[in-house]
């Protein structure tokens, strides 16, 4: 199939970045389209010109590191799909594509589709520790954990932290985030001891950072390859709250 | 910068939201009831109105909290959404929206033209400075009395009715209450949301209320300058 393509160009987080069209005739539909790139970049590296930057690691939609924005969805049309298992099967021959990063003020330009996420990290580094032993394996049953706690928390647990939710949320928004991580120990009984610790911190880090405040516009669940639900965004504010009314919100206080 | 130190908690200043809108939204949609009274005639929306104004400081304690309900509301709002434009700097040259929604989308705007709304609203029929030739006691004749007599209460209904005979009043009034529609559209369940109501099996529940009960405010208030317009109601005044 032939695809004409505008693809965000730019140099460095300091330049201005423009679109550049390219035209592509020998796309495959079982390629995905991090691999449509790849035949993409090759010909420009034939053609003497600079390749198009951007991130990807697995490519089985594990990792969280590739991410563009394809006509106007981070990660493209396919719902639940990361960009790396997106397939151009689900393009037309003679299709015109959008691809451009995931845009946020968190998330710098570092060069073409390639930003800076992170600002996830150090919300990650926020949040702390568990109290677990290190060493050997513990007994499996010796914390029990009710099951639908155990799904719940499971859930929150596979967000694979790519930023598509802060790429979709029109505010740059990155509860989905932030409120994934906090739900996946807010449901175990080892996430307990810093429960309310870990939101507040969180949160904080989150703001310091610049993402946006959310509108409840849900954006960010639609464009989520992992489908972490906006019920963990409700959980989270829900924790801020009674975190916000505790000794331990005292404690981060009086220590400033 | 105590009291409003709030602002600084992406949080916190979501649930003044949230909770200032739920006080206006309750306001509303008891004030949209008794709208509806006109439908009843002279008598019961004058005697409706005579029985808030005979409250006095219970109706000024209402109306206290309804304003410092509605600055917080205001103040929070615009802080949010600066900050909200400061996080995306850059848009996007292509867009395409999965599940916000154009109610979702433009709140600042539907919240700023209710605003405007609203300030016009008071001057008319509360403050009644825009159209003061409106303003009249209520004449009332008893049945077998021979000469008229003025009662002590105002004629709401037919500064009501004179008013909505002017089709550009009436206007400002359609737009104003569809305007409010579309806010409530996304504000209802939002508020469940941002105060950590969201459990499965009832939150689709609440998305469909709120649309439901947005259109039928918007619907009820639109109806009173129709029916006013088309004679159905005051049409001997
Ligand atoms: C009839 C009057 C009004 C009612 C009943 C109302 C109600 C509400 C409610 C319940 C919310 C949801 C809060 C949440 O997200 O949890 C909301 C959000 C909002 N309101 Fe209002 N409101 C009114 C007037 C206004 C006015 C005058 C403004 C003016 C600036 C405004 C601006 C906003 C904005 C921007 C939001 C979204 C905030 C965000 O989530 O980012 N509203 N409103
Ligand atoms: S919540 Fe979803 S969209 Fe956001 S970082 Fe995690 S996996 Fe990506
Ligand atoms: S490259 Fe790892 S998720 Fe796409």
């Amino acid at each position: 199939m032939k695809l004409t393509l505008h693809i965000w160009r730019q140099k460095n987080s300091s330049e201005k970045g423009h679109f550049e069209t390219y035209q592509l005739d020998n796309v495959i539909e079982d390629m995905s389209f991090l691999e449509m790139l790849d035949v993409l970049n090759e010909k420009l590296v034939l053609e003497g010109k600079e390749p198009i930057a951007f991130d990807h690691d697995c490519r089985e939609g594990i990792c969280g590191a590739c991410s563009l924005t394809i006509n106007g969805i981070p990660h493209g049309p396919e719902k639940a799909t990361t960009t790396c298992q997106l397939h151009m099967r689900k393009f037309k021959d003679g299709d015109e594509i959008w691809i451009e990063p995931f845009r946020a003020k968190a998330f710098p330009v570092i060069k073409d589709l390639i930003v800076d996420r992170s600002a996830f990290d150090r919300i990650i580094q926020a949040g702390g520790f568990i109290s677990v032993n290190t060493g050997q394996a513990p007994e499996a049953n010796s914390i029990l954990v009710p099951k639908q706690n155990a799904e719940k928390a499971m859930d929150a647990a596979q967000c694979i932290g790519c930023g598509a939710c802060v790429a979709a949320c029109p505010n740059g928004s990155a509860m989905l985030f932030v409120s994934a991580k906090v739900a996946h120990f807010a449901y175990l009984p080892q996430g307990q001891p810093e429960r309310k610790l870990r939101v507040l911190k969180m949160v904080e880090q989150m703001q310091k950072e610049g993402f946006g405040n959310c509108s409840n516009m849900y954006e960010c669940e639609a464009a989520c390859p992992k489908e972490i639900s906006v019920r963990n965004i409700a959980l989270m504010f829900r924790d801020y709250l009674k975190a916000s009314c505790s000794e331990e919100k005292l404690e981060l206080v009086e220590n400033e | 910068m105590g009291f409003f130190s709030y602002l600084r908690s992406t949080v916190l200043s979501k649930v003044v939201m949230a909770i200032t809108g739920a006080i206006i939204v309750l306001y509303v949609i008891v004030h949209t009831a008794g709208n509806l009274l006109i439908y009843l005639g002279r008598d019961t929306l004058n005697s409706y109105s005579a029985f808030l104004h005979s409250l006095g400081p219970i109706l000024w304690i209402i109306r206290i909290i309804l304003i410092v309900s509605a600055i917080l509301h205001i103040i929070t709002s615009i802080k949010l959404k600066f900050e909200n434009w400061r996080s995306k700097p850059t848009k996007y040259a292509v867009k395409n929206y999965l599940k916000a929604k154009f109610t979702s989308r433009t709140m600042i705007w539907t919240g700023l033209m209710i605003l405007a709304f609203v300030i016009y609203h008071l001057l008319h029929f509360t403050i009644r400075v825009t159209n003061p030739q409106h303003y009249y006691p209520e004449f009332y004749q008893p049945h077998n009395a021979v000469s008229s007599v003025i009662l002590e209460r105002f004629d709401v209904y037919r500064m009501v009715v004179l008013g909505f005979q002017n089709p550009l009043i009436s206007i400002v009034y359609i737009i104003g209450v569809i305007t409010v529609g579309f806010h409530l559209d996304h504000a209802i369940q939002s508020m469940f949301q941002t105060l950590g109501y969201n459990q499965k099996h009832y939150f689709p529940t609440i998305q469909k209320c709120s649309t439901g009960i947005a259109i039928i405010i918007a619907l009820c208030l639109v109806s009173i300058p129709i029916s006013v317009m088309l004679g159905f109601v005051g049409g001997g005044i």
